[in-house]
């Protein structure tokens, strides 16, 4: 296929995993208060761990660079629970002590504007090879 | 005959210079991509084109401009940013980013100056 856009594949890539990530940090911020998930534990956070084959491939001497950044996987933050003393809570244990999700908003909140920064970034590039194509479009014309 | 049309140094210059453009907007699109990659290492044309280029327009030799070929390589002096060891800066990128498009802009009418002038010469009127 022609390549119009150059670098396209990568920008469309990095959208998709920071959009994935927004998500991450949706679902972490809407079960800040969750006390009791399907295993009837408090909700873990969830991190998004990305990853790259660029530099392997241009190990290997491809001039052109194959469009590889995914999501490697979603895991669980290992950090304890935080404890709160809620003696009504029905998931309280014998002390009075519920375990409330290892979430900190102030932390998701930091995280979103980086990925949506990451994102307007990547648009920024795409934006500017539209620019570039309009351009090569013109090569020859006054 | 009218392979001397398209062949001025200067000319096979610039189209090579447009690749390298081309070429370094894919590095850069890629290493704002792989901004929160841990481990990635940014890359960049290989500074040896930049060199090698000025060399042979220096030298004049058109075979020696038209074998040149611009290729990508990871930057040996980009520091890490973070302690993951990615040592891709956003505020860099960007700055590149803008001043690749500025380079593309100079070049692609470095390109239809050359026709256009090209043109004027066969037809005898400014177009």
């Amino acid at each position: 296929m022609i390549q119009m856009l150059s670098g396209i594949q990568h920008t469309a890539a990095a959208l998709n995993v920071e959009r994935t990530r927004l998500d991450v940090i949706a679902q972490n911020i809407a079960n800040a208060q969750t006390t009791r998930d399907a295993q009837g534990k408090p909700y873990q956070r969830q991190v998004v761990v990305f990853e790259t084959a660029l530099q392997q491939s241009l190990a290997t001497g491809q001039t052109a660079p194959e469009a590889s950044l995914r999501v490697a996987r979603i895991q669980k933050d290992p950090r304890p629970p935080t404890l709160v003393y809620r003696p009504g809570h029905p998931d309280a244990d014998a002390h009075g002590m519920v375990a409330m999700p290892n979430v900190n908003l102030h932390e998701e909140m930091a995280d979103l504007i980086t990925a949506s920064r990451a994102f307007e970034a990547n648009l920024a590039v795409v934006r500017s090879a539209r620019t570039m194509a309009m351009q090569t479009l013109a090569i020859g014309k006054r | 005959m009218i392979e001397a049309l398209f062949s001025q140094p200067h000319y096979l210059a610039a189209k090579k210079a447009l690749d390298a453009v081309a070429l370094r907007h894919e590095a850069i699109a890629s290493n704002l991509a792989n901004l929160e990659t841990p481990g990635y290492r940014r890359v960049d044309l290989a500074p040896s084109f930049q060199a090698e280029l000025q060399r042979a327009c220096a030298s004049g030799d058109k075979a020696r401009i038209a074998a040149l070929r611009p290729v990508l390589a990871p930057d040996p002096n980009a520091l890490p940013a973070s302690r993951d060891g990615n040592t891709v800066h956003l505020e860099n990128e960007l700055l590149q980013l803008t001043q690749n498009a500025l380079t593309h802009a100079l070049e692609t009418q470095l390109v239809t100056s050359t026709l256009l002038r090209l043109k004027l010469a066969i037809t005898g009127r400014p177009t």
